[in-house]
């Protein structure tokens, strides 16, 4: 008996100690961690960033992970984590519970529909417009794809989807259309590569992604049976020149920067904490705001301008 | 320390550890209680439960159609499931040889170690493009699949391990005795069964049904991927809806933003703990009368 207690106290002790090292490490060995959680839009953004920075800062670990935006706020608000990512705008409520934030990137979001669609040629043609979305998402008054292209002898319904989660691109789109998230209607999804599935299974869906989650990251193309709806702008019943920027990743962001795509949907994406940010992770925002803006274009995301950069470091330091 | 302090030790000890999980539930439900009372003040029970509007940023909180939600998925996956568990668990207590049962009831448990997610995705991957595709249009009705046939179907199959392995259990506990006197009377063995084991069993098939409706009532995950979180009350099995435990899963992220909201989904957190704790003690006390009497 007393054998058994002192292996057991022995094994005990043995991890025990493997599990606490890191705490009992002199300071120069000892690595430090930065939490990030939230947004799918910044997610893949994110993780090439991290990846970068642990290059060059081998004793600092990030870790990071998704869950909507509304998770990062209500993460970071909750100190539960150092950076939490937030595609949206920070409301005054956020702010007064002490959310602090920098602009860092800047992407969009894009209505999807299948391409398997009846009436995908027309869509592609022609565009949809804003009251047409505005019809679909909110008031309930178009219901089928007939209605969408002006083809009334398609009477083909349509199957909206949209986001189950608090998250930025919900309410983004929904800031496109003048309303809130909680007023777009639909079969809710979890999740940004939820909404592609059910869009990409559904002939008769329509959907609405960040730009990273529409469009394959290695084709530049959008992803296997989806199609990209074109907004049409100038509301003059076809996709002009002008308004033709869905082919590739390459080209919408083009796009956004030049403006021809409006914001919103296309909107800076956001780092938030309470209060400030300090130590380790004010060190990583600050290399996000210099350094880091050169992996954005790449991984698909637009940096931002050489003014809002300086605006948002100063921010950070002040 | 002598033996018979050592005996003190030991017995306060457990006494602490028991107490202490005991009390966890008390805890919980008392915190969900104090974070819940800001919109029990604002607005009357009857208020919060009867009306159907969900708009959180214009303050509505209407929590009906989560309600009529959760139940109707609940309800639907009990009614898809007695009927299958019921049969089942007769067939393992009653006709199974030994062999049979051995690899049977191992490979049903299995079913209630996969986690939640697995089921949602495989909800979402199966069992949604049949509806759509399949059980809709055989019907007459079109739906995207995401539905509530959906979420009782995938409901059903997570809460059959808990009513099968609980009602074999208490068809084992029919003493011989009462299925000897049966077959003396020149019965066949169906005769026994439907009208001798299942009747001394109801109350303990009872008790497994409630333990799996417990189950089911706070399941989230899964149903959370293929309902379709639609907040509308559903008026039919192929309606999109919308469970309590969904809501809070999927709004949790917005609850610091919109004042009055972390109240509402801690109340509805509340409401969850209190149903669910409600039929567990049922389930207990009725499964311990069941035990008592076989004695």
């Amino acid at each position: 008996m007393n054998r058994k207690f002192v292996a057991i106290a022995a094994v005990v002790i043995i991890i025990a100690s493997v599990v606490t090292y890191n705490y009992f490490t002199s300071p120069e060995e000892q690595t430090s961690t930065i939490t990030v959680s939230g947004a799918w839009a910044l997610y893949p953004m994110m993780v090439k960033w991290a990846e970068e920075f642990q290059k060059i800062h081998p004793k600092v670990r990030i870790e990071v992970s998704a869950g909507g935006a509304g998770k990062g706020m209500a993460d970071a608000l909750a100190g539960l984590v150092d950076i939490g990512m937030v595609s949206r705008e920070i409301y005054p409520a956020e702010i007064e519970k002490g959310a602090f934030w920098v602009s860092v990137v800047k992407d969009a979001v894009v209505p999807t529909v299948n391409k398997y669609n009846p009436v995908y040629e027309d869509i592609l043609a022609k565009g949809v417009k804003r009251s047409a979305f505005l019809g679909i998402y909110v008031y309930g008054n178009i219901t089928t794809w007939g209605q969408v292209v002006g083809r009334p002898e398609i009477t083909d319904e349509i199957d909206v989807y949209t986001r189950s989660d608090s998250c930025g691109a919900g309410e983004t789109w929904a800031k496109y259309l003048g309303k809130k998230q909680e007023d777009l209607k639909g079969v809710g999804v979890y999740g940004d590569p939820g909404l592609a599935e059910a869009v990409k299974n559904d002939p008769l869906g329509i959907g609405y992604n960040n730009i990273n989650y529409a469009y394959d990251a290695k084709t530049g193309k959008p992803i296997e049976g989806i199609v990209i709806a074109p907004l049409d702008l100038n509301e003059n019943g076809q996709v002009d020149k002008n308004e033709d920027f869905y082919r590739t990743r390459d080209q919408i962001i083009e796009a956004i920067s030049k403006g021809s795509y409006p914001s919103p949907p296309a909107r800076e994406l956001n780092l938030v904490t309470k209060g400030k940010f300090t130590a380790a992770a004010k060190e990583f925002v600050n290399w996000i705001l210099t350094d880091g803006q050169k992996y954005a274009l790449e991984t698909g995301y637009l940096p931002l301008s050489e003014e809002r950069r300086a605006e948002e470091l100063k921010k950070l330091e002040g | 320390m002598n033996r018979r302090s050592k005996d003190i030790v030991a017995s306060k000890l457990m006494l602490l550890a028991t107490i202490f999980s005991s009390l966890v539930i008390f805890i919980m439900a008392f915190a969900l209680f104090q974070r819940s009372s800001p919109i029990l003040g604002t607005q009357s029970l009857s208020e919060l439960f009867l009306t159907s509007s969900w708009h959180p940023t214009k303050g509505e909180f209407g929590f009906y159609p989560f309600v009529i939600g959760t139940l109707s998925v609940t309800g639907l996956a009990m009614i898809l499931a007695i009927p299958i568990c019921l049969l089942s668990a007769i067939y393992l207590a009653e006709y199974a040889p030994g062999k049979v049962r051995g690899i049977v009831k191992p490979l049903i448990d299995l079913l209630s170690g996969i986690p939640s997610v697995v089921y949602g995705l495989w909800g979402v991957l199966l069992v949604v493009p049949l509806i759509r595709h399949y059980v809709a249009p055989f019907a007459g009705a079109t739906t995207t699949g995401y539905s509530v046939l959906a979420g009782g179907i995938v409901l059903a199959i997570m809460v059959f391990p808990i009513i099968i392995s609980v009602s074999e259990e208490v068809f084992r506990t029919v003493p011989f005795e009462v299925r000897e006197a049966s077959f003396a009377l020149g019965a066949t063995k169906w005769e026994t069964v439907k009208h001798v084991v299942v009747r001394k069993a109801l109350p303990g098939f009872l008790a497994a049904i409630i333990l799996g409706f417990s189950r089911a009532f706070g399941e989230t995950m899964a149903v959370l991927m293929v309902m379709g979180n639609v907040a509308k009350a559903p008026s039919s099995l192929f309606d999109p809806a919308y469970s309590l435990p969904a809501l809070i899963a999927n709004n949790y992220g917005e609850m610091m933003s919109i004042p009055l909201y972390d109240s509402a989904l801690l109340l509805a957190a509340l409401i969850l703990l209190l149903v669910i704790a409600f039929f567990s003690i049922l389930a207990r006390v009725v499964l311990i009368r069941v035990e008592r009497r076989s004695v």
